[in-house]
């Protein structure tokens, strides 16, 4: 093992939103040298049964920039302990540990993106693509007093969806949330969008 | 039913992750005639009466005892063997929850068929029958997709 010199990386923290995860960690600094880093994961189940295994993370093994994207390495719903180090040449510095593993349970998940739209009678959603893990779960109605609310779960991806087709003169809302089976967990509903058929979206 | 029980595991990711080591596992398997998991009697004559007890079962003997057991430097091969066992160790659990609910009875079949496979698994050496073991994930992740067709993504 190198000569510990280096300063450990510190503030280790992940940002996670809609189920991508991001390592971040405040920069080591050496003036006129480049510093790589080492990052390391350890499931739940190599903390119970393997505790000396720590696995190289897939894209930051090394890397330079004070972040790693564990999105790849993140693959089950257990707790995940992350941690990093630093180098320079054959310096190599103490590892840093985050504070707290981190679940991929505690994404932030939020509203989706949706784009709603007239094809003539058509009532069309086009929803952005976040991933195979994202479900929609889509409610639309007719903007009457009353009115029932349908719903249409859609697992299609960044493509056109046919919701409903609708009436001359009427309008119609819909409002959209994400479902992720892997965590269990939806997002907030987004805004309602309102179209009318000879008319342009209405704001709410 | 057990179906309600793992009907928000991922199993396909899971699939997934065997399939991009399975070849690789597989060359390294120098017992090719003996099988330790798809012997006729054992798992394809569970009846659903047993799925859930066989289920717990098999998760317990892959990760108490073949993960445990397997030795693994590939970086990538080791990533994809970690993404499974805490999935199954996620399943483990989720399975727990449910068992609360619902009956997870293990009956004389179950017990006898789980009995074979650790039978099996004791009669080679023991790197031998874990690296076994992991080559013939997908005859498991084939039987709870046969017996939870609801569960895969």
């Amino acid at each position: 093992d190198g000569v510990t010199v280096l300063p450990a990386p510190q503030n280790l923290s992940v940002q996670s939103t809609n189920m991508k995860h991001l390592l971040t960690w405040s920069p080591v600094t050496v003036p006129g040298e480049i510093i790589y880093y080492f990052v390391e994961y350890q499931g739940e189940y190599e903390s119970l049964y393997m505790s000396h295994i720590w696995i190289p993370s897939s894209w930051c093994s090394p890397t330079e920039g004070p972040e790693c994207d564990i999105t790849d390495d993140i693959t089950a719903t257990v707790p995940y302990k992350l941690r990093v180090r630093a180098t320079l040449g054959s310096q190599t510095s103490a590892w840093s540990t985050l504070q707290h593993p981190f679940n991929r349970n505690s994404t932030t998940l939020t509203p989706p993106v949706m784009e709603v739209t007239k094809d003539g009678f058509h009532l069309v959603i086009k929803l952005e693509d976040l991933g195979p893990q994202f479900e929609f779960l889509v409610a639309y109605w007719r903007r009457e007093p009353g009115a029932k609310e349908h719903v249409k779960v859609v697992r299609s991806r960044g493509i056109p969806v046919h919701l409903e087709t609708m009436e001359p003169g009427a309008a119609y809302c819909v409002k959209v949330q994400t479902f992720v089976k892997a965590i269990r967990r939806h997002s907030p509903f987004s805004q309602a969008e309102c179209v009318k058929v000879q008319g342009e979206t209405l704001p709410l | 039913g057990l179906r309600r029980c793992l009907i928000s595991m991922d199993i396909h990711h899971i699939e997934e992750a065997f399939q991009e080591i399975k070849k690789t596992i597989q060359a390294k398997d120098t017992f090719q005639n003996v099988t330790i998991l798809s012997t006729s009697e054992t798992l394809h004559s569970i009846k659903p009466l047993d799925v859930c007890c066989m289920t717990k079962n098999l998760l317990a003997f892959y990760v108490d005892k073949v993960f445990k057991d397997h030795r693994e430097l590939n970086p990538q091969i080791l990533r994809k063997i970690s993404s499974i066992a805490n999935s199954f160790l996620y399943m483990q659990k989720a399975l727990q929850q449910c068992q609360e609910q619902m009956q997870c009875h293990c009956r004389d079949e179950a017990t006898n068929a789980t009995r074979i496979i650790h039978d099996n698994y004791d009669q080679l050496e023991v790197r031998s029958a874990a690296i076994k073991s992991l080559g013939e994930l997908d005859v498991f992740l084939a039987w709870i997709d046969k017996n939870h067709q609801g569960t895969s993504a």
